[in-house]
């Protein structure tokens, strides 16, 4: 296979094409990259080996540094993070930027971060730049996070002692595709090829089924829940675990998540300390950046101290004469992070009731990521789910990973002989997908949590009188409105031939495959016929590019509800 | 993959003696006939015809009385092979369907309105009324001749189903065996388990005439009187029973009495079947429409 190149023009194409068509004897790596935190794992067998860096690290803090130019890793810099993030130069929290326009409120919240963050609020990306010296030098998300691969890569080359290509990573569950294409442009940059991407918590789950397996449980099916929060993100899954010797299985039957995380916890924290910050976080002076830099810090270690420690003292000089000096307690951060914790408590209850498992039937409750160390994040989780005590069994920071690494192995293609990792991951969608029709109005085709792969069909007709053309507009989901979902691209079906309106029937099928992979087709038919008045239109998604966020409304000025759909509701 | 692109009007009318039209002509019943004739007409798509021919209890090789746990097993170890993460890409036309099984045939609400469609009834769990049994359902392609056990000469000897276990079930709350799968085990299983009925109560019927004898069979309550209940009955020679209730049914319909009563006794044989099944035809036209994809590649 010729070396996957990095390319720009069509990078909704590239690498996944080919990905499951050929089995890869090359050595398979996971890769956990967190919104603060980066880990590399590897399946050598017997069990999962956690890569470290130069320094002898496991965990890698995920920003790289803008300097002279030359943009480089945490890996190859020897100066510590804390001192980066005072200058400026330093790019971190990709994960939460990544695929997102400028009016996602998770994009402002990043302004307050010691970098630039640019919003013009009209729905394209945002401008992102890193102080050098006196230039603010621009740069994305995709290129941060590549450059970080980078050096990810050439670490594991280094001490594996061979070329590495495929990689397995996990990403949040809230994702959604368009965020998927930028990781996967983002690997293409950084030469690596994706084998698979895995929300979270299933390869939480899957290293669950490993560990199950091999303590050799009698019961045939275990109901786990998987709790993940790391800085950027929260997911839960629900997951059965069958362990029919020799084989494990892990089954997911439900998945939820939301770009909430430790980030929140820590910026509302800022602005508990300042109680008037919001103009020091937002703006982006040379001496701001040093003093947001300095709360962060601040704040951070504060966090951190109350997870072992009842209260805090905090002694900070922020320079221009603000000070603060503060006695913080475990209460006070909990009561001003209050809504993250119940929006934490309500995804468990709404996993768990898609799920259609009750609290009482779970076996085990899973609590991983960097938030699993708060004590209210344990409490609220053993709660809800109504139990008294944890799984014990993993570590908390390195799960995710290991079960990349287990899946790469798995979906490598190596077959070892003992089949001591026997494991099967059995994923659904995490969002719905489906069309807008109906007026404007979100018609899901695949609903979220169906097991993948996965195909459904919907039949739908025209809403005009001699209608000539169909707008597919095609979104993914779980808003009740459309605009609360994602755009993730349109096509036009044309020649549909003179009808009243409800005659021609608007075949809209929609296919994802095992690698997540997205195919909408749609084909005209007229009753009676059972052949396509014209070739079927066969489209892989996401077509939308940038500024998504303008498409539909540019659609809607262009064609009104001309070109509209209905939908058929079977008998 | 992107297929379509080279796809040309010439090659949509190649499948055209395809039977997916069947959804179109409402009136119609749909007939498990005309399943088989697109199992034909698929052949040229080779291994795929294989899984989409069959249907759900086929795919996941499960018989139709299955309970939840036994079709969750054989799911799994079907994943464990197809699965396109073990497989690779050639897995994913399987698991899709295995998927789409998997979730009807998990659902007790899907499962119900998937048996109808396909005609298919399966014994309730809730055993103890006996009358829930509607009928044997097929392993693999239809044959000309089933197996029938008349239970009336049955003394429930059991050999049968040791014989033949997947093929028999025995009734344990009327004491005698029946067929619960046609060729539910290999021809040699079979022919020994008829011999070896030491009262010889298990028949070779053709496919027809099976539907009508399987429901005779079945004990009917008689009716009551005043405060006692009325017992049970059936006929005491089915095979005679079925050839005077065939006759009756060709005069109705002679007689262009199609509506008939909507009584229970009559609403579960041959043409009531089909018209329940084009009813429940939701099913149906979900498989038609995927086939319709499929034929496209």
């Amino acid at each position: 296979m010729a070396e996957a190149a990095y390319t720009v023009a069509s990078d909704s194409e590239t690498s996944r094409e080919e990905k499951s068509s050929c089995t890869f004897p090359e050595t398979t790596i996971g890769i956990d990259i967190g919104t603060s935190q980066c880990r590399v794992a590897i399946w050598n067998g017997s069990q999962v080996e956690i890569l470290k860096n130069s320094r002898n690290q496991k965990m890698m803090s995920s920003y790289v540094t803008f300097k002279d130019g030359t943009p480089s890793g945490e890996l190859s810099n020897q100066l510590s993070a804390d001192h980066d993030m005072l200058s400026g130069a330093a790019i971190f929290n990709m994960k939460r930027l990544i695929g997102r326009v400028d009016t996602d409120p998770v994009v402002h919240s990043s302004k307050s971060l010691p970098f630039l963050v640019q919003t013009l609020d009209i729905g394209v990306r945002p401008f992102i730049a890193a102080l050098v010296g006196n230039f603010w030098r621009s740069t994305t998300p995709e290129e941060v996070l590549a450059i970080f691969l980078v050096e990810l890569r050439e670490m594991a080359e280094i001490q594996l002692k061979r070329p590495i290509k495929n990689v397995v990573l996990t990403l949040p569950v809230s994702f959604s595709r368009f965020q998927l294409t930028r990781i996967e442009r983002a690997c293409a940059m950084a030469g690596l090829h994706i084998l698979k991407l895995m929300p979270e918590p299933t390869a939480v789950a899957l290293l669950y089924t490993l560990y199950a397996k091999q303590s050799g449980f009698q019961s045939t099916d275990r109901n786990v829940l998987i709790f993940n929060m790391g800085a950027g993100y929260c997911d839960v899954a629900v997951s059965v675990t069958a362990e029919e010797a020799p084989r494990g299985i892990s089954e997911i039957i439900a998945l939820t998540g939301s770009a909430i995380g430790g980030e929140d916890l820590l910026q509302n924290m800022m602005r508990h300390l300042l109680p008037n910050a919001e103009n020091l976080l937002t703006s982006h002076g040379v001496d701001e950046i040093k003093s947001k830099g300095l709360l962060r810090v601040a704040t951070q270690n504060a966090i951190h101290s109350l997870s072992s420690q009842n209260s805090v003292q905090i002694d900070v000089d922020l320079g221009n004469g603000m000070k603060i000096c503060k006695v913080v307690d475990r209460e006070e951060f909990e009561e001003v992070n209050r809504a993250v914790f119940d929006e934490c408590a309500s995804l468990i209850i709404q996993c768990l009731h898609d799920a259609k498992v009750k609290p009482e039937d779970l076996n085990d409750v899973v609590l991983v990521g960097g938030c699993s160390y708060i004590p209210k994040i344990k409490n609220l989780v053993m709660n809800v789910c109504k139990k008294e005590e944890l799984y014990e069994g993993m570590n908390p920071l390195e799960a995710a990973v290991s079960g990349a690494a287990l899946q790469g192995y798995v979906a490598s293609g190596v077959h070892d002989p003992f089949e001591s990792v026997d494991v099967l991951s059995i994923q659904v969608t995490p969002l719905s997908v489906g069309i807008r029709a109906d007026g404007n109005n979100f018609v899901p085709i695949i609903p979220r949590n169906t097991t993948i792969p996965a195909q459904r069909e919907m039949l739908f007709t025209t809403s005009h009188d001699n209608q000539a053309e169909a707008l597919v507009i095609v979104y993914e989901g779980d808003g009740e409105k459309l605009e609360e979902n994602h755009l993730l691209g349109y096509f036009k079906i044309e020649g549909l031939p003179p009808a009243p309106k409800g005659v021609p029937q608007v075949r809209v099928m929609m296919d994802i495959d095992a690698s997540n992979v997205l195919r909408v087709l749609a084909a005209v038919l007229m009753p009676g016929s059972h052949v396509p008045i014209n070739p079927v239109l066969d489209v892989r998604m996401p077509t939308v590019d940038d500024g998504h966020g303008w498409c539909a409304e540019a659609l809607h000025r262009a064609y009104g509800a001309t070109q509209d759909l209905v939908s058929v509701k079977r008998i | 993959m992107s297929v379509v692109a080279a796809v040309s009007i010439s090659q949509f009318s190649v499948p055209k003696g395809f039977q997916v039209q069947h959804q179109f002509t409402t009136s119609k019943p749909i007939l498990r006939q005309g399943c088989s004739g697109i199992r034909c007409c698929n052949k040229e798509s080779g291994e795929r015809a294989n899984t989409i021919g069959k249907n759900y209890y086929e795919l996941l090789g499960v018989a139709v009385d299955s309970n939840p746990q036994i079709i969750k097993q054989a799911y799994r170890n079907l994943q464990k092979k197809y699965h396109p993460d073990i497989a690779g890409q050639e897995g994913h036309e399987y698991t899709l369907k295995l998927n789409e099984a998997y979730k009807v045939l998990i659902r007790e609400n899907l499962r119900k309105e998937y048996d109808a469609s396909i005609g298919q009834r399966r014994v309730s769990t809730v055993r103890g009324n006996s009358s829930t049994f509607d009928g044997s359902s097929w392993n693999g392609v239809l044959r000309p001749q089933a197996l029938f056990v008349d239970e009336n000469a049955c003394i429930g000897c059991r050999q049968c189903v040791h014989q033949a276990s997947a093929t028999y079930m025995f009734d344990e709350s009327l004491g005698c065996a029946r067929v619960k799968l046609q060729y539910g085990d290999d021809d040699l299983k079979i022919e020994v388990s008829v011999d070896s009925c030491p009262v010889n109560c298990i028949h070779w019927v053709e496919r027809e005439e099976l539907p009508v004898l399987e429901f005779l069979i079945q004990p009917r309550p008689t009716e009551g009187h005043g405060i006692f209940g009325g017992g049970w009955e059936r006929p005491a020679n089915v095979f005679m029973a079925a050839k005077s209730f065939n006759k009756q049914l060709k005069e109705e319909a002679e007689n262009g009495n199609h509506h008939r009563n909507t009584s229970e006794s009559v609403e579960e044989e041959t043409p009531a079947q089909a018209k329940a099944r084009a009813e429940a035809s939701m099913k149906i036209k979900m498989e038609a429409f995927s086939k319709f994809w499929h034929w496209q590649k």
